[in-house]
């Protein structure tokens, strides 16, 4: 298992240079000149070009990349152009609050999915509305799900506290109800998508003959579910977790935004906005390196759980 | 079969809303009032908005861009990916290879964080957003193309051209290409559905077609600081994306079946 996941992630390796290479020129090619950017309107084109050589960007971008990525990897990552503060001071502390949310959407889907559809009691009633959910999970973007719960739960019911975040430090109850709403709105795709891959594997699983040798054994249909159908259904899950990673950045940045989370999410949209480009670069860097890995990891997964498929 | 219908049912009500919304409400969607904010009522179905604005006008406005935009996007998905993907999938061997790890490599990546970097850049018009949408979502319309391509070029009847003496450049038009154009299809109303639901979530981030002209998600982050005053400033452009990603979603996926 280790082994796989190792070769895999020294496959991913070349992948991940050639995007953050990629990256890191469309985004130096697209923004043109940073000096300009960063003296506004009324800077002389002597100005602009001064301050281009004494920064380094006057350089060719191969150049400037590989400098980049030593800084990088010696956890210096430059600094912010807009408030001049370390990118590595700027990102770190949001990076928690975003993994947080997302590891618990994360959880709250698949817990969500597997379940629902692993249920054989009342089946007629739980599997239209499992798939209801799922499509509603799908087709509604982040900001139409959450606006509806914001407008529900915080405006109509009163129920919860309006958007905003609160840290562990506010205590538990403070932070949970300020977490609960986010975590609902960025699961709500990863559900449908789970739902959708699950069934379909269950549904094939439950087909089989060893299903019906249990079912024949004596077992009750919700202890067939348990122990022999889901257990082996599962696969397809993990695969799809991995690979929709990136799926999962996009659902953050538009929860973040809406709720005013400061994760990351929200601060790319800002850098971005702002053009920051350091931030921007950082981030999208973080984003890249996370998605590739969670595809090597997602891969070596299925190879590990699956003899039959042969490792390149 | 009912799942098709019920998308169908959805789009055309979407489109005949957004294509006669001159004839169906009494405002312009830019026309400015005095009463701002006000609370649905007879005169007003959704209220108005901030600047005085019929919000009802606004969000059947809204529909125009948003399908010009999905439909563009598709389009340009289509136009990229249909090829790369048979020919991926009728070569095979060392092209396909390499086609098929650059896709999924790009399907991998976040579409939405990529269409934001490139639309900060490029400033947002519909034009350069319908392009970069379609650029971002041509990775899974040659995945699915490739997959089927590949399969049908096991054929008998593909066989049976080759040994007729046909050749690659007669083959995929005249016989892959007819038989992956049902796959294509309900590609193309999903790739629809993504367009929308990624262009919609640009623009609620502040990168959509600018203002003053009436766009869903644009209109959903201003209703946002005022869903205590006017609810429906929020909620009916909300709704008008859901229902219209999903009347795409469902038509898509009831014809992949």
């Amino acid at each position: 298992m280790l082994a796989i996941l190792a070769r895999r992630l020294v496959w991913a390796i070349p992948g991940g240079i050639v995007i953050t290479a990629l990256l890191f020129a469309s985004l130096a090619g697209l923004i043109g000149s940073p000096a300009a950017l960063m003296l506004g309107r009324d800077a002389t084109a002597q100005s602009i070009a001064e301050l281009n050589a004494r920064l380094g960007f006057d350089r060719p971008i191969a150049t400037q990349y590989l400098d980049w990525m030593g800084h990088a990897l010696r956890g210096d990552l430059g600094r912010s152009y807009v408030t001049h503060q370390s990118v590595v001071e700027a990102v770190l502390p949001r990076l928690p609050v975003t993994l947080e949310i997302g590891l618990l959407a994360l959880v709250l889907a698949t817990i969500a999915a597997i379940v629902l559809n692993s249920l054989t009691g009342a089946r007629a009633l739980i599997r239209p509305l499992a798939t209801l959910l799922a499509v509603i999970g799908i087709t509604l973007p982040n900001f139409v799900l959450g606006l509806g719960l914001i407008y529900l739960l915080c405006v109509t019911l009163e129920w919860l506290p309006s958007v905003g975040w609160s840290a562990w430090s506010n205590g538990v109850p403070d932070h949970a109800t300020h977490i609960l709403l986010p975590v609902l709105t960025l699961s709500a795709y990863y559900y449908g998508s789970l739902t959708l891959v699950f069934r379909a594997e269950y549904d094939a699983v439950a087909r089989r003959l060893f299903i019906r040798a249990v079912k024949a054994k004596g077992l009750s249909d919700q202890q067939v579910s348990w122990r022999h159908t889901m257990p082996n259904a599962l696969l397809p899950v993990i695969t799809t977790i991995g690979l929709s990673m990136g799926q999962l950045v996009g659902g953050a940045v538009v929860t973040e935004s809406l709720f005013s989370i400061p994760g990351i999410g929200s601060l790319l949209v800002d850098s971005i906005l702002s053009r920051d480009y350091p931030v921007v670069l950082a981030i999208g860097m973080i984003v890249v390196f996370s998605v590739v890995i969670a595809n090597a990891a997602a891969d070596a997964l299925y190879a590990a759980a699956n003899p039959q498929v042969r490792i390149r | 079969m009912t799942r098709r219908a019920c998308g169908l049912v959805l789009i055309l009500a979407v489109t005949f809303a957004a294509l006669f919304a001159p004839l169906l409400t009494a405002y312009a969607p830019t026309q400015t009032g005095v009463f701002f904010l006000a609370p649905p009522d007879a005169a007003h179905w959704f209220g108005t908005d901030d600047l005085g604005r019929d919000v009802l006008s606004r969000v059947l406005h809204g529909g125009r861009a948003s399908l010009v935009i999905g439909v563009g996007a598709a389009f340009v998905a289509c136009v990229i990916g249909v090829p790369a993907g048979l020919l991926a999938g009728y070569c095979g061997g060392r092209v396909d290879l390499w086609a098929t790890q650059v896709m999924n490599l790009c399907i991998a990546l976040p579409g939405l964080v990529l269409a934001l970097l490139i639309t900060a850049v490029t400033g947002p018009s519909v034009l350069n957003i319908v392009l970069i949408l379609g650029f971002v979502s041509w990775p899974r319309v040659a995945r699915l193309v490739r997959g089927q391509a590949f399969l049908i070029r096991e054929a008998l009847f593909v066989e049976a051209a080759r040994a007729a003496g046909a050749d690659a450049v007669w083959i995929v038009p005249m016989h892959i290409l007819p038989n992956v154009a049902g796959v294509i299809a309900a590609q193309f109303a999903l790739t629809v559905a993504y367009a929308i639901f990624t262009s919609s979530s640009l623009s609620f981030l502040g990168l959509g077609i600018p203002p003053p002209s009436p766009d869903w998600g644009g209109m959903v982050r201003t209703g946002l600081d005022y869903l205590s005053i006017n609810p429906a400033m929020g909620l009916a452009p909300s709704a008008a994306v859901g229902i219209t990603v999903l009347g795409f979603y469902l038509l898509g996926s009831g014809t992949r079946g």
